[in-house]
């Protein structure tokens, strides 16, 4: 288990904290850590930066992710990892479509050739859209409190796709499918990021398995060809008794 | 080319190597990829009466020469395992139902209903070292083995296997209790433990947990060869094999088949045809047609 101190800490939204940390080890876009808090628990956390000092970004949903982000500068973080794959880096103008806080594992592709379609539940739960400029944000709220009322297929509906070289994608499943689906067929390249129930992070225990593919080793980003492939993608997913159940 | 085909307890399989449980295995499309992708076989992950969550992860920790894992019998419960079975047999190929509880009537119960699901065959857990009244708890009871398998051989027709544990004092007399079986499968994890020196506490939720990987395999290697050499019966070798060679030295001991587990953490999916291909090429050197006269050899005295 790896231990550092965390060494900063900045609130991006009422549920949302950023924790910065100094870690000598290559990490790329895209990858995880599995994230203990000694006598709480142990979850997946992408990395929300991956240059330089790293950074965890974590929203409160569980005890585990809770204490995470209580935790304050000074205080020890412990973790495994970097596990999975990366996005591909592509060439040229790409875009970033992320759900919740599906932008933590998108912000580390974030560059003077990207724009972003953020979505979130409404206006203070939108993450990092002010890291972009403005002609290259477009916000999605479920409740209309800012940019388009709806989702992202919504948004992605008003725009020419194909300029983009890459279309980069991480948020919640149902999102995902829909964005997949919408995308398919089209002249466009595309990854996804998907996240599913992991308990060990290292190929063996079958929690995070879609269609015989381990999100935590040969995932979590696949292309949109692999992704479509997949019969439980967007339809079933086990919880953590292994019942299935649907998305 | 030698004929790495093997057969265990009737069972026909087109190689040695089987998926062992609690690995891959509660997803019934991974286990149809695991054997698309090389096993012979597979063994599901261990089925009770009811739905389990399991503990709280951390339940794995990688240490030296393997993994230590406590993940707290996890799974969905009898009634709801019949889909992920299905999906798994699509792949054409055996699926043997693990089962666990504590009573001879919820055994019974589980492998009926296994064998109702088109299982090739039940592997008895009495060995799980992680979950109070379960697995060794259980198995450690000679007579309540030697009734939980007679009853079980009374009812159901596929072959059954049962999986025994090294923590308990004398293996050998709860291999005579449960004399019954068709094969014996050797062994399940060795209890052990993990200290986190920076945190002060153990890394595992559960504390302690079962030792898998090469660190076991000649604890393994010795209750094979001991076992085989008491009883005779027809043995299934689990623990510890990454390559070939570990393969050869535990069908070398006396089993006829192999169970492959924590490898692939090391080797991702493709470890079934890495150590497939060392056996096959083994053989090849080494002048053997087929596995079964490999089968014992090192036994003597």
């Amino acid at each position: 288990m790896i231990c550092v101190a965390v060494t900063g800490k900045r609130e991006e939204t009422p549920l949302v904290s950023t924790l910065y940390f100094e870690w000598d080890q290559i990490v790329k876009p895209g990858q995880f850590v599995m994230v203990w808090l000694p006598d709480v628990g142990e979850i997946p956390m992408s990395l929300s930066i991956t240059e330089g000092t790293k950074a965890i970004t974590v929203k409160e949903y569980g005890p585990t992710s809770k204490a995470l982000r209580n935790l304050e500068p000074g205080d020890r973080l412990f973790f495994r990892g970097p596990y999975g794959d990366s996005f591909t880096p592509a060439e040229g103008e790409v875009l970033l479509v992320g759900g919740g806080t599906g932008m933590a594992s998108l912000r580390p592709l974030i560059s003077l050739n990207s724009s972003a379609v953020v979505s979130a539940r409404n206006e203070k739960e939108l993450l990092f859209d002010d890291e972009f400029e403005r002609e290259r944000i477009f916000r999605v709220t479920d409740d209309g409190s800012a940019g388009v009322k709806g989702t992202p297929v919504d948004q992605l509906r008003s725009m020419d796709l194909e300029r983009f070289s890459m279309l980069y994608v991480c948020g919640p499943e149902k999102m995902l499918k829909a964005v997949h689906d919408y995308l398919k067929g089209r002249n466009v390249k595309a990854e996804f990021s998907l996240e599913r129930l992991m308990k060990c992070g290292i190929g063996i225990c079958d929690s995070c398995s879609v269609d015989g593919y381990q999100l935590c080793r040969d995932g979590p980003v696949f292309d949109i060809e692999s992704i479509g492939r997949m019969r439980e993608f967007g339809v079933t997913k086990l919880t953590d008794s292994g019942r299935r159940v649907k998305i | 080319m030698p004929d790495i085909s093997a057969k265990i307890a009737g069972l026909e399989l087109e190689n040695p190597l089987i998926l062992a449980s609690g690995i891959l295995d509660e997803n019934g499309y991974t286990m149809r990829r695991i054997m698309e992708e090389g096993a012979a076989a597979v063994v599901t992950k261990s089925i009770g009466i009811d739905e389990r969550a399991g503990y709280r992860p951390p339940v794995i920790a990688e240490v030296d020469s393997g993994l230590l894992n406590a993940v707290g019998l996890a799974n969905p419960g009898i009634e709801s395992f019949g889909e992920e079975i299905e999906i798994a047999l699509t792949a054409g190929k055996p699926v043997i139902g693990s089962i666990f509880a504590s009573t001879v009537e919820d055994f019974v119960n589980l492998a009926e209903k296994m064998e109702k699901f088109s299982v090739s065959g039940v592997e008895l857990n009495l060995s799980c070292p992680h979950v109070e009244g379960f697995g060794t708890e259980v198995g450690s009871d000679a007579s309540l083995v030697e009734e939980i398998v007679t009853e079980i051989k009374k009812k159901i027709s596929v072959p059954l296997f049962a999986k025994l544990s090294p923590n308990v004092s004398n293996m050998l007399e709860i291999a005579k209790a449960a004399e019954r079986a068709d094969a014996y499968v050797l062994i399940n994890t060795v209890r052990g433990m993990s200290i986190d020196i920076n945190a002060r506490k153990p890394v595992l939720s559960n504390r302690y947990g079962g030792l898998s990987g090469s660190a076991i395999k000649p604890v393994g290697i010795r209750y094979v060869y001991e076992v085989k050499k008491e009883t005779g019966k027809e043995i299934v070798g689990v623990g510890g094999i990454e390559t070939g060679y570990d393969a050869i030295e535990y069908i070398m001991a006396g089993a006829s088949a192999l169970q492959i587990g924590t490898a692939l953490f090391r080797h991702g999916r493709r470890v079934f045809d890495l150590v497939n291909g060392q056996i096959n090429d083994f053989m090849a050197r080494e002048k053997v047609d087929r596995i079964d006269e490999l089968i014992g050899v090192a036994i003597s005295g």
